[in-house]
């Protein structure tokens, strides 16, 4: 395979073929953000968090596009950061107030997003009073929020993929579609071996621990 | 407009996580715990360690609670006077209390702890040293044993066996490995000259395919399962041989359930085939083993239409699975209990290694034999010396000249008769034998064969310490009680399945005046008139290396967040996967033929079913930590005797009510779950559940080599339960502890 150079916010590097855009600005130390994608998993675009400009008609997604020999890309421009900057308050637009994820292990990523790209107000229509998304508290161990579920399909990735588990699944359309267990069970009834993995690659307060930090007596 | 409100807790901005390890099985999972100042674990998070990368199971993620626990012991603790003569303290424990309306969960403290009066750390000690002494000066020395734990660092296993060898004088030391590997570890040794695994889980990626022979990953070892499922999806073909159908059976290529016992059959029958078929890799077997045309000779009877009437399985599928193996490049063979836990076991794993011998499947990547190891440091404290037949490092006790360096080592001399093993002690107490003992973090009561006799032998005792968390089954014996640390209280390595040896740091501080495990040990030692001097674990460690140049070039420094694997050629290695590329450590690797053997206790019209024994994936052995751990009580609550549909329709039986299940020991009340894993004609109870003991129906026959019991066979009658029940009150039983 040979190698690839190409520019990244005005700096050269060389990767392998076929290496993403995401992967080669890691390589630089560019921290190109990203809700969707973790290295651990096959990269599949849709949070459309990490687009970058590659001088194209469009902003294609840093996590998927594969280098080209002398790309120009841009992860900074004014353009760039007012797209992450919407599309972080349309995800937010129906969050619960609270993410669960910051009182349980503190690493909400898509609350982090938001204090890095500064959102103070959400101009968008709050969908969740009028058609409530649903909880699953069915899992002693695992606590499921679907309000807070961004659809980024890193727990159903996590639970073929790493574990190969196959439980989680996808269910529903537009607005109603949700992530679901086996045939859209509970996840308390479905054959999840409460592995965990799918908190542990959740960005959000979708899928967190239940509270283990104190023991009753009994 | 909605605004957006920063959500952030102070509480998780300020947590410290540490770099430590998942305290269950040998896969030996890296991991982080977030605690607090107070030492409040939040979250387990994996790690990027060399056997689990990033990946953790229900019980590494949920079950580190057990430490925080309210049971936990924080004051050591004598028996009152008015509780002699010893014997159980709770109904439990006292007779065959088994059943939905007897106690239930873990021990009533309520019950047991009125019998025994806090003590002084002074006081404490000084009665375990004077009653250990005492057996020493009036029955000698061989009238001591003492039971490590596989659960404890290398440090720990380390002076503990130094302690009863040197301090006490007798080789009689032993841990669970005698309950787990015992016999793999005799076949190995015997087989190619060394007991560990030649190589690491994760190189089942590189394995053409893979042999899951006797064992259920998904269950007990769920990490290593999650990499031969991902070798599975790329396209390692996975051939599972078992009696009860594993999870891992789903992802395989072939499962053959083969009949119990019938494990030797099995695999003659398959060398059988691949010599016949010319399957074998003869320039291996020339250059690399002897004793093929013995083996040869030996499985010739054994035709694939002879083995399947002894193992069920049809001549085609024997073939089959003979052909698969044999013409693959490489194959990894990996085993469990299934192989191990019988009175043949060592024929099993015999049978194994000569199968991964005729085949040239040792040595180069994608290839080797690997006994899933299950405790997290039962490759370490067997490494360690923990063994009665062995010094650290696997240097024979009846070797004069190794016995010579020891005591220059130790300054002591030393023993020359080779000590009993776990089961080989309780009978010897039964004979008045053995009169003393010393358990740290080992529950015998629960965990060894034929709970009525080992209730006896217990009983007979002079003198008993017992070094634990909580008071077990077994502690209720005790004459001194000694609190001892947890896994997340401590310094320590651990060494895994894979060979790894890895650093556990503390997070907490014991509750308490519970204390360092190794401050115990070295106390009593000094109590006893030995000057034992360590600055901290890593000059235990240090000494350790000294004694067992298997874990040469390893250090503190050099092991690090990462660990490293041993053998380690030389300081900068990571050490070496793979093993034995070119000769075994006995030179030529030996094929020992095996014969079809009978186990003892098999079924008659009274007993007509095969109760067969393991672990579930949320419980851990006796259950003293898990059933602690809010998560894991929470997912599995109660223990269910699994029975094949057509059996419980036959003796009316529904999913879900209550049986007798009765063998020629004992009998237990439980549950009934129906599936089709089991085998027609044969049943799974699993050992965690006191009030279900699995080992009230085991028998104690052991394998003449590796001394390890029969856990995965014993005749039992299935009924049932004919009195109407209330369901158990579980908050009447474990509410009154605090």
């Amino acid at each position: 395979m040979s190698d690839v150079t190409l520019t990244i916010d005005g700096r050269r590097v060389t990767v392998p073929e076929g290496t993403t855009i995401w992967d080669a600005a890691q390589t630089l130390g560019i921290d190109i953000p990203v809700l969707c994608h973790d290295p651990r998993l096959d990269p599949v675009g849709v949070c459309r968090v990490c687009a970058v400009d590659v001088g194209e008609r469009t902003l294609p997604a840093a996590c998927v596009r594969a280098v080209s020999p002398d790309m120009e890309v841009r992860t900074d421009t004014q353009e760039i950061m007012a797209h992450r900057r919407v599309l972080t308050e349309l995800l937010l637009a129906d969050q619960p107030a609270v993410s669960q994820r910051e009182q349980t292990t503190g690493d909400d990523k898509l609350y982090a997003l938001a204090r890095e790209v500064k959102v103070t107000d959400i101009p968008w229509p709050d969908q969740s009073e009028r058609q409530p998304r649903g909880q699953d508290a069915s899992s002693p161990v695992i606590a499921v929020d679907h309000q807070a579920c961004i659809m980024c399909d890193r727990c159903v990735r996590a639970c073929d993929d790493i574990q190969h588990n196959d439980v989680i699944t996808r269910t529903g359309k537009g607005y109603s579609a949700r992530i679901a267990f086996d045939l859209d069970v509970p996840m308390g009834e479905s054959s999840c071996v409460s592995c965990g993995e799918c908190v542990a690659v959740c960005p959000t307060g979708a899928l967190t621990h239940q509270s283990l930090a104190t023991t009753d007596a009994g | 407009m909605k605004q957006f409100a920063d959500s952030t807790n102070a509480t998780f901005s300020d947590l410290t996580e540490t770099a430590t390890l998942c305290p269950y099985c040998g896969v030996g999972c890296a991991l982080n715990y977030g605690s607090d100042s107070e030492g409040v674990i939040h979250y387990a998070k994996g790690r990027d360690g060399a056997s689990n990368a990033g990946r953790l199971c229900v019980k590494g993620r949920y079950g580190f609670d057990y430490a925080a626990h309210p049971q936990r012991l924080t004051r050591p603790l004598i028996r009152r006077d008015d509780a002699y003569p010893r014997g159980p303290l709770s109904t439990f424990s006292r007779a065959n209390s088994s059943g939905p309306r007897k106690p239930g969960g873990i021990v009533d403290y309520a019950e047991v702890l009125p019998h025994f009066r806090e003590a002084t750390w002074e006081e404490a000690l000084e009665r375990a040293a004077s009653g250990l002494a005492k057996v020493r000066d009036t029955h000698g020395a061989h009238a001591l044993a003492g039971f490590g734990s596989a659960k404890g660092s290398n440090e720990e296993a380390y002076l503990f066996q130094k302690f009863i060898r040197t301090v006490l004088g007798t080789n009689n030391v032993d841990h669970c490995t005698r309950l787990c590997h015992a016999s793999s570890v005799y076949a190995l040794i015997e087989g190619i000259g060394s007991g560990a695994v030649t190589n690491v889980v994760r190189d089942v990626e590189n394995a053409e395919v893979a042999v899951i022979a006797g064992c259920n990953p998904t269950a007990n070892h769920p990490v290593a399962a999650s990499f031969m499922k991902q070798a599975a999806a790329k396209g390692t073909g996975l051939l599972a041989v078992n009696v009860r159908r594993p999870g891992m059976a789903s992802y395989c290529e072939q499962y053959c359930q083969i009949t119990p016992g019938s494990d030797v059959a099995f695999y003659n029958a398959v060398m059988h085939v691949i010599i016949a078929e010319d399957l074998h890799d003869q320039a291996f077997i020339d250059q690399r083993t002897e004793g093929f045309e013995a083996l040869a000779k030996a499985v010739k009877p054994y035709t694939p239409e002879a083995a399947e009437a002894m193992t069920g399985v049809p001549a085609a599928q024997i073939t089959a699975f003979a052909r698969r193996l044999g013409q693959a490049q490489s194959a990894m063979f990996f085993w469990g209990m299934g192989i191990s836990q019988h009175v043949f076991g060592t024929d099993n794993a015999r049978c194994l290694i000569a199968l991964a011998l005729l085949t040239g499947n040792i040595g180069r990547p994608g290839t080797g034999l690997h006994p899933l190891r299950g405790q997290n440091n039962v490759q370490g404290a067997s490494d360690a010396g923990l063994v009665p037949m062995y010094y650290p490092g696997y240097q024979a006790v009846s070797d004069a000249s190794v016995r010579e360096r020891f005591e220059q080592l130790w300054n002591v001399s030393l023993p020359e008769q080779p000590g009993l093993t776990t089961a080989e002690i309780t009978h010897a107490a039964l004979e008045g034998e053995i009169r003393g003992l010393y358990c740290m973090g080992e529950n015998p009561f629960l965990s060894d064969p034929d709970m009525n006799q080992v209730r006896k032998a217990l009983s007979s005792l002079d003198c008993l310490v017992v070094q634990d968390l909580f008071i077990t089954e077994t502690a209720e014996f005790a004459d001194v009680i000694l609190p001892a640390s947890a896994f997340m209280e401590k310094r320590g390595t651990f060494t895994n399945t894979d060979r790894r040896v890895q650093i556990g740091r503390p997070v907490r501080q014991p509750p308490g005046q519970a204390r360092q495990d190794w401050h115990i040990l070295r106390d009593l030692a000094q109590r006893l008139g030995h000057d034992w001097d360590y600055a901290d674990e890593s000059a235990v460690f240090d000494e350790f290396v000294q004694a067992a140049p298997l874990y040469a070039n390893l250090t503190y420094d050099r092991l690090g967040e990462h660990g490293r694997w041993y053998p380690c050629p030389d300081a900068n290695s990571e050490g070496e996967r793979v093993l034995f590329g070119d000769q075994f450590p006995i030179g030529r690797g030996r094929f020992v033929p095996a014969e079809l053997g009978q186990a003892p206790d098999l079924p008659d019209d009274d007993y007509p079913l095969v109760l067969n024994t393991g672990r579930q994936l949320e419980h851990w052995h006796t259950g003293v930590m898990t059933r602690r751990s809010r998560a894991l009580d929470a997912l599995a609550p109660e223990a269910r005797v699994e029975v094949h549909p057509s059996d419980a329709k036959r003796l009316g039986i529904t999913d879900g009510s209550w049986t007798t299940l009765r063998s020629r020991r004992g009998a237990v009340e439980v549950q009934a779950h129906i599936t089709r894993d089991v085998a027609l004609g044969t049943l799974f109870l699993p050992m965690h559940f006191r009030e279900a003991a699995a080992n009230l129906l085991t028998t104690p026959e052991l394998d003449p080599f590796g001394k390890i019991p029969q856990f995965k066979i014993c005749a039992v009658a299935l009924a049932p339960l004919s009195t109407p029940l209330t369901p158990p009150q579980p908050d009447a039983v474990s509410h009154a502890a605090g």
